[in-house]
């Protein structure tokens, strides 16, 4: 293979559909996060990327829509069990938003992927008190250069996050307006 | 690096080429909405051939090599300008220097190709259903900084991985099938690679096929011809 | 054990130094031609060059044109002949790391670069691995298919360049052998010597990184990538500055080193402090800030590693390290930003506001500007 692929999804290949299709209008991602969709998306079922579901509309490779829902107190924000060196990024609760920007950073750049933040600003997200995060990532597997956005809240010491990445030519431009508005839909659930 | 740690290594593309049919696709399957034909004297430029040739070792360690990469890189260079020939293309040179400034678009549309390979060629269970059964991949307008530098409007990506077994590999492969009693097949070498054609005023994929098999041999001219031929399979004419 | 006594007695030949067999006086090769692509020689060096094509097009290699032909010139002075076929890539990955490759491709990490002290220990490290470029280790090394493999890897063939996954897979398959490394210690001194650098310079690297890699709980030196390729032995230090004794004098072009490096010395430290390695960084920069005490920017970063860390007495570190960033003057912007955040911590907010003011006054265009705002705003209240 030209690159090693190993910070990318692993697809799970057992048994049942890998992909599923999101339709448009209401969903609800995991029990309190409620968002509106547009337009129909692509969920893949991975393994390497829980605790967050998956989206994409170009494919893996390309653009990766991923979604974190009632992330607890000391629970890692990417799978756990694999290498017992790797340092690993667990959220907690009493987390400020510089705080939960930097593991965030931490869990994109563990591949030695370069990491540069754009824009760091509160926002309100799922009806609470927010934040938005714009970056550019440069990808250590293959050498494509990524734009980014997230949006984040925590409720009742729960996180909540959506995070988009693409290619800075072209992709990102093409799907971050339905982004936007999937993140301005959104709701968390009391 | 062994054949088991690269599938590991989640190399989707390999993986899901070998779990795919390998049959002909019907030619729907690998052109976009709307694409019949190149025009005549369209100005076509082939992109540096991104080639690599192994050998497995007995043990079953990958093993890059270089000479046969090198002729294999003649054969299929040869076998491409040849092709342009019969499909009445103007070719356009891009040297390797050249082709410095366009590495983002290059290593953008590796992903892209990567993405097409398995969403669209792959297994049924990985067909993203927003992209209804079609190509349909742009890689937008910053493709035209090819088309302007170069005077092209279409551009060729070639991407071949190949790999072949040694004597001691082979030795190794019939003593497993002899002992498994048939249950095991293991792989001798695995071809696999993508060619994909971009209209370079609007990005679009217009043509992609998608390689694999266990079967062809890059390393001798008129093998490697063959090779071509079903990378370029239902290339479209022109009109 | 006949070197050893041999480097002892004091060999008065002065910078001709015994090879890998005693007795034998190194002499610089002629240059190497480019072999026969269908011998085992030629496919390792097609294969180097298109991983130098990689390399040459990587988002990752650092580009200045001026820091890359101040480190270029310090490589040819050191190849002396061997000039032309040396050419440098600087590659931004906070780790300790150079490496040549068979066709002449020399890569040096950015890690690197901000561990040195001056460019007479860069140059003991470059001209090691010019060493092993010179006595062709790499190629006696790669006819075992195993390293082949490995070692193609590590070039980016099957990775970017400054591919740090595959340590594993390095020192098991690729370490250079004893003989190899001290080869090429003693080679590179005598490079040094001829392009007047003080070799002198030379052990106090290898120690340096040893001294950053035990500090971690655990540390394997075997994992860090220029460890995992050139084995540390316990003599080398001795070796090197026994050699270094019989030749004494050169420069170490402090000076030179530190003003060519002070424009990217902030990114450097910045990468080194995201790597999220505590133990290591902190080694690292009070190493730093015992050489160089005037530097607000390294008082900065191992601030913000203490933060980072939040231990017990981390963030009193932390504070007591960004308020010598601030007396020193000169500080980042970003060390208010750090103080602020403690102090906000620490409900101050009299001081928490004062340095988020500060911040934002310094650093009008911050990109986390509207959170610090946000946090000021709400600290008014």
């Amino acid at each position: 293979m030209k690159r090693a692929l190993l910070a990318l999804p692993i697809l799970l290949l057992a048994g049942c559909a890998a992909v599923t299709k999101i339709a448009p209008g209401e969903t609800t991602v995991g029990e309190r996060l409620v968002v509106k969709l547009d337009g129909a998306w692509n969920q893949i079922n991975v393994q390497n990327m829980r605790p967050a579901q998956l989206w994409t509309m170009e494919g893996i490779y390309v653009d990766q829509f991923r979604l974190y829902s009632g992330i607890k107190d000391g629970q890692a924000i990417h799978p756990t069990g694999g290498n017992a060196s790797q340092k690993s990024f667990n959220f907690r609760s009493n987390m400020q938003p510089d705080e939960i920007a930097g593991l965030f950073e931490g869990m994109l750049t563990r591949d030695g992927s370069r990491f540069t933040l754009a824009r760091l600003e509160p926002v309100a997200f799922g009806g609470l008190p927010g934040f938005r995060l714009e970056y550019a990532l440069i990808r250590k597997a293959d050498n494509v250069q990524l734009s980014g956005v997230g949006y984040f809240a925590v409720s009742r010491g729960e996180l909540f996050a959506i995070l988009y990445m693409a290619p800075r030519l072209a992709f990102f431009q093409r799907h971050v307006g339905q982004v936007e508005q999937i993140a301005r839909s959104a709701q968390v659930k009391e | 690096m062994r054949i088991e740690s690269l599938l590991r290594a989640g190399c989707a593309l390999l993986l899901a080429s070998l779990l795919a049919p390998g049959a002909a696709w019907p030619q729907t399957r690998n052109r976009a909405e709307g694409f019949d034909a190149l025009p005549k004297n369209a100005r076509l430029v082939v992109m540096p051939i991104d080639i690599e040739l192994f050998s497995i070792s007995g043990g079953g360690v990958l093993e890059p090599k270089a000479d046969w990469t090198d002729a294999a890189s003649k054969h299929l260079k040869a076998a491409l300008d040849a092709k342009e020939k019969s499909l009445d293309v103007t070719a356009v040179e891009l040297s390797e220097k050249d082709a410095d400034e366009f590495d983002e678009i290059n290593a953008l549309h590796g992903a892209i190709a990567r993405s097409i390979a398995l969403h669209h060629f792959g297994p049924s269970m990985y067909r993203l259903p927003t992209k209804d059964g079609k190509l349909d991949w742009s890689m937008g307008e910053p493709v035209r900084a090819i088309r302007d530098r170069t005077g092209a409007d279409y551009a060729l990506f070639t991407w071949i991985r190949d790999s072949y077994a040694s004597t001691e590999r082979q030795i190794a492969n019939v003593a497993i099938a002899i002992l498994s009693l048939g249950r095991v097949i293991p792989l001798g070498g695995v071809q696999s690679g993508y060619a994909s054609l971009v209209d370079l005023t609007t990005g679009r994929v217009l043509w992609f096929n998608a390689l694999a098999r266990i079967s062809g041999d890059l390393r001798e001219a008129g093998k490697a011809g063959e090779t071509l031929d079903k990378l370029l399979e239902n290339f479209p004419d022109s009109k | 054990m006949k070197r050893r006594e041999f480097l002892a007695a004091g060999c008065a030949c002065g910078t001709l130094l015994a090879g890998a067999a005693a007795g034998a006086e190194w002499q610089m090769p002629a240059r190497l031609a480019r072999p026969e692509l269908a011998t085992e020689e030629g496919g390792l060096w097609a294969m180097m060059d298109r991983a130098e094509v990689q390399l040459r097009r990587s988002p990752f290699t650092l580009r200045d044109p001026k820091l890359h032909d101040y480190v270029q010139d310090i490589a040819c002075r050191l190849g002396a002949a061997h000039c032309p076929d040396i050419r440098v890539y600087l590659v931004q990955t906070p780790l300790f790391n150079a490496n040549m490759a068979p066709n002449g491709m020399m890569q040096v990490w950015t890690g690197l670069m901000l561990r040195v002290d001056n460019e007479a220990q860069l140059a003991a490290v470059i001209g090691h691995e010019i060493g092993h470029y010179l006595a062709r280790h790499t190629l006696e090394h790669l006819r075992d298919v195993k390293s082949r493999s490995a070692f193609g890897q590590f070039l980016g063939l099957f990775g970017a360049a400054g591919a740090v996954g595959q340590l594993a897979l390095l020192a098991s398959a690729f370490a250079y052998s004893r003989d190899q490394e001290r080869e090429a210690d003693q080679i590179g001194v005598v490079l040094m010597r001829g392009a007047g650098y003080d070799p002198a310079e030379a052990g106090k690297v290898w120690d340096n990184l040893l001294l950053e890699i035990q500090a971690k709980p655990g540390g394997d030196p075997s994992r860090n990538p220029m460890f995992a390729t050139h084995p540390s032995e316990e003599e080398r230090r001795e070796t090197l500055l026994r050699v270094a004794a019989t030749a004494p004098g050169g420069v170490n072009n402090e000076d030179a080193w530190q003003q060519q490096t002070a424009p990217f010395r902030r990114q450097w430290l910045k990468d080194e402090v995201k790597r999220g390695q505590h133990e290591e960084s902190l080694a690292l920069l009070t190493r730093l800030i015992v050489h160089s005490p005037t530097r607000p920017e390294y008082f900065y970063a191992r601030g913000e590693v203490y933060r980072s860390r939040a231990g017990d007495k981390d963030l009193d570190s932390a504070l007591a390290d960004y308020q010598s960033a601030i007396g020193l003057g000169g500080e980042p912007p970003e060390t208010h930003r750090g103080l602020g955040l403690i102090q906000r911590q620490r409900m101050h907010a009299a001081e928490a506001k004062e340095s988020f003011r500060r911040y934002l006054d310094a650093m009008p265009d911050a990109p986390d500007g509207p959170l610090i705002k946000s946090y000021l705003e709400l600290l008014a209240q």
